[in-house]
């Protein structure tokens, strides 16, 4: 368009600058290539995106980027200058900064502090004055429209999702030059906050790398993106140019089939409920009541904070009800505990929200986190061989289409994909006949979910039920039989095999229209 | 509707007191000013201020060392070398006295020296080279109290009078200098605490990875600490010594398991990111205050350990009850 060939300076100063520019990144740790040779190009003002599946590289290209680790080889310039950051402060000076995907905000602080780590603002003595910390970070929430937040809680006691802001927040007010976005939205039910805070962020001309496994969002936010498959960039393509399909084909090197799923009627609505809830209150929740039965996946969709937490956390036996019976298997259970709720009747498992502080047991290794539920079956007279283990674990993994040379690995060392397959396999491995699966494909890319949810449609298929949030409602759409919608702590309406659409869910979720479905148990 | 919000208004002010309960060292100092009322029931004189003297000076040696191992543990880390710096400065200003005020400065200030010279090889163990904190100090206090060994052998020697006398002394025979030291400890740390290092102190110790990637010099900040401890440790040595007057190539020994204790005692969680140095040195007087209570009563001293661990229990086990309450609803 702008005569590449003869005016390539002209165009310069027609498109906006490069901010960025990488040339062949290679990192290897030990004998795996991270990295093997990516190519990378942020324009000032642009919102650029990094696709690519799990172990493409993405999280590695991002680590140099960050100044987290160094690489290899390549070269990268940062407005034409040299830009190989040895740590995260050095990066920070140069003006780059990330919101990291597993957050990085120090629980036992406030929010103020957070934001304003590493350097407080001083009083007259030259010591931290908490009341300018204060003013000071709570300025910077206002200027975010964060105001509802209280600059003097402590992090650790916010939800999740205003973690992920603040989080959010403090990397923008860092990014003088450069913004790095990895998984911004993975708490975030809606993006509206975000969009308008990257569009005010890229009005002062800093270049945005966008890192998401959601292709809506990206689409919506994004010009432009470069593909990562292998270690290695296979494209940099406008948004505009490129299909779904075609954007699939580049990450996975294949055709995606992007199952409609045919939707059976329930064949199993006539089966006496596995478990069965009754005016259920407490923790967010208000006289919720519904059953699920056997061979069901019952979705379950709201906006974030609408008692979903408080429902699988009573489920799970983590939290008591103040009101209500949970019936398993038609007799009344107390669940007291995890353990407990396994053992109730035909047993419930739960799949946690947070992978990192909740899941995972990341110094041992795949198999041992997948068969410690059952731990005792799976030994010999009380003691378990490695070998036991990994055979233990391989039939679960299976059903996970977990690789099973993953499982020897510390779970820590494997990609945040594979580490939720393996939770997954855990909660499979339970024999449990209940499944509680909270956000189950959070963080992870196109070929894991798909694995998960055959995974979870073949759970169900052999008579098993499944419970589950999630905060991507093409994941509800795809996945289930029926659907619940939360709102304000209330089930609002319930949906049924077709009648399950994005767009009624998400007025659904806003709590709009009528709720006269919402007894239709 | 009224009538609800405001029973949760108390509610949250409640809940808010016995969270600064336990947060704080209210607990600790409950504890003690409890088991100070027992002792003065029992000895009416504990109330004189030779007898308050007395018992400060024995409790500045453990206040001190309780309030150096808890600036590690904050970081999240332990650290063993405290018996081996203690040790080592006793026998130094035992082999090697000094006279006169100007003496004791000087043996003050090789006593620091000796404590954050140890404190750096430990913070360039642990910081730099990543060796697990209880290792490396450990390595560094055994060796420690092997150069003790070799600077003295046996039991003996003598602390200059000067130090023996005017640190154990009270000021104006009212204030004891032992518990002025253990009150400029305190006091500088009341100022590192509101310094950016002493916020990234807490920060390191609640999740070092997310302090990191917040932009603290990770490195930087917990070196500094193992410094700052050992320096404390030093001067933990020299009150020590002004307390026997007497060298010993073991004299810290009795301190290290003590410390932790003092620190656990303090309501600072060995798991790191919590707690401050005021509630250890209240835990470590708890400690010793209990020796004297057990003593005036009639109990053998052999069963002193049995109470001490006791009261550790109690005392933890409370603490968590207390936040549990707190935290409810």
């Amino acid at each position: 368009m702008t005569g590449a060939v003869s005016g390539t300076a002209h165009a310069v100063y027609e498109q906006p600058s490069v901010a960025l520019l990488a040339r062949g990144l290679r990192k290897a740790y030990g004998a795996t290539v991270a990295l093997e040779n990516a190519d990378i190009s942020l324009r000032s003002g642009v919102v650029h995106a990094l696709l690519g599946e799990n172990g493409a590289g993405k999280s590695t290209l991002v680590r140099i980027l960050t100044g987290a680790v160094r690489s290899d080889s390549g070269t990268i310039t940062l407005h034409g200058q040299p830009y190989a950051p040895a740590t995260l402060i050095e990066a920070r000076a140069q003006g780059v900064a990330t919101a990291f995907q597993e957050l990085s905000l120090v629980p036992n602080l406030t929010v103020a502090q957070n934001l304003l780590l590493p350097a407080m603002p001083r009083g007259p003595l030259g010591l931290v004055s908490s009341r300018r910390v204060i003013d000071a970070g709570a300025e910077i929430l206002v200027r975010h429209g964060l105001e509802r937040i209280d600059p003097s809680a402590q992090v650790g006691m916010l939800p999740l999702a205003e973690r992920q802001r603040i989080e959010i927040v403090r990397a923008i007010e860092n990014a003088g030059q450069m913004l790095i976005l990895d998984e911004p939205t993975a708490a975030l039910a809606e993006t509206d906050w975000l969009f308008e805070r990257i569009r005010l962020t890229t009005a002062k001309g800093v270049a945005v790398l966008y890192i998401s496994h959601r292709l809506a969002e990206v689409r919506e936010i994004c010009t432009e993106a470069t593909v990562l498959r292998n270690g290695r960039s296979i494209a940099s393509v406008g948004l505009a140019q490129a299909s779904d399909d075609d954007i699939f084909e580049m990450m996975v090197g294949r055709r995606v089939d992007q199952q409609a799923r045919d939707r059976a009627a329930p064949t199993a609505s006539a089966d006496a409920a596995r478990v069965s809830v009754s005016s259920l209150s407490g923790h967010g929740l208000n006289d919720i009541s519904f059953d699920l039965r056997p061979g069901e996946i019952l979705g379950l969709a709201a906006l974030e904070g609408q008692g979903q937490r408080g429902l699988f956390r009573m489920l799970a036996g983590l939290e008591h009800p103040d009101k209500g019976q949970i019936a398993v298997d038609g007799t009344t259970a107390q669940l007291s505990s995890p353990r407990g709720a396994l053992k109730a009747g035909s047993g419930i498992a739960y799949l946690p929200e947070e992978r990192k502080t909740e899941g995972i047991l990341a110094g041992l290794s795949a198999a041992t986190n997948i068969i410690l539920p059952v731990m005792p079956s799976a030994s010999t007279a009380a003691l378990i061989s490695q070998q036991a283990e990994q055979s233990a674990a391989r039939p679960a993994g299976q059903k996970v289409e977990m690789s099973p040379r993953y499982l020897g690995f510390a779970i820590g060392d494997l990609s945040g994909g594979n580490q939720q397959k393996a939770l997954v396999a855990r909660t499979l491995a339970t024999g449990a006949k209940t499944l509680l699966l909270y956000d189950p494909t959070r963080g992870v890319d196109v070929g894991t979910k798909q694995s998960i949810y055959a995974a979870i449609r073949a759970f169900a298929a052999g008579g098993g039920s499944v419970l589950f949030y999630s905060s991507e409602l093409p994941e509800v759409v795809q996945l289930a039989d029926r659907c619940m919608v939360l709102y304000g702590g209330r089930l609002f309406r319930t949906f049924e095999g077709k009648a399950i659409a994005e767009q009624t869910l998400v007025a659904a979720m806003l709590g709009h229209g009528s709720n006269e479905g919402a007894l239709d148990r | 509707m009224s009538a609800t919000s405001i029973e949760a208004g108390s509610n949250s002010v409640v809940r808010n007191s016995l969270v600064k309960l336990t947060k704080g060292a209210g607990l600790i100092v409950g504890i003690y000013l409890i088991l100070y009322a027992l002792y003065v029931y029992q000895q009416p004189r504990a109330l004189s201020a030779s007898a308050i003297a007395a018992l400060i000076n024995n409790t500045a040696p453990l206040a001190l060392a309780a309030m150096g191992q808890t600036l590690v543990v904050v970081s999240r880390g332990f650290d063993l070398s405290v018996a081996g710096v203690i040790s080592l400065c006793n026998v130094v200003l035992a082999v090697y006295p000094i006279g006169g005020p100007g003496g004791a400065l000087v043996s003050m200030l090789i006593c620091v020296a000796i404590g954050a010279s140890v404190g750096a090889v430990n913070g360039w163990l642990v910081a730099v080279l990543r060796m697990q904190s209880i290792a490396a100090t450990l390595a560094t206090m055994i060796i420690c109290q092997g150069i003790a060994l070799v600077i003295l052998k046996a039991p003996g020697g003598a602390v200059s009078n000067w130090i023996a006398d005017e640190l154990t002394d009270r000021l104006w025979k009212t204030i004891p200098v032992s518990g002025l030291v253990v009150a400029a400890v305190v006091g500088i740390w009341l100022l590192l605490r509101r310094t950016d290092f002493g916020l990234s102190l807490y920060a390191i110790g609640a999740d070092e990875q997310a302090a990191k990637l917040s932009g603290v010099n990770t490195t930087r900040v917990r070196f500094t600490t193992f410094v700052l401890a050992g320096a404390v440790y030093g001067l933990a040595g020299l009150m020590l010594s002004a307390q026997t007057a007497t060298g010993n190539p073991t004299s810290g020994t009795p301190l290290l398991l003590l410390s932790f204790a003092a620190v656990a005692l303090g309501g600072t969680s060995l798991a790191g990111g919590g707690g401050g140095l005021f509630a250890s040195v209240m835990g470590a007087a708890t400690l010793m205050l209990l020796q004297k209570v057990l003593f005036s009563s009639g109990v053998s001293s052999f069963y002193t350990g049995m109470f001490q661990g006791m009261t550790l229990i109690l005392a933890v086990v409370f603490s968590g009850l207390l936040t549990r309450l707190g935290e409810r609803k």
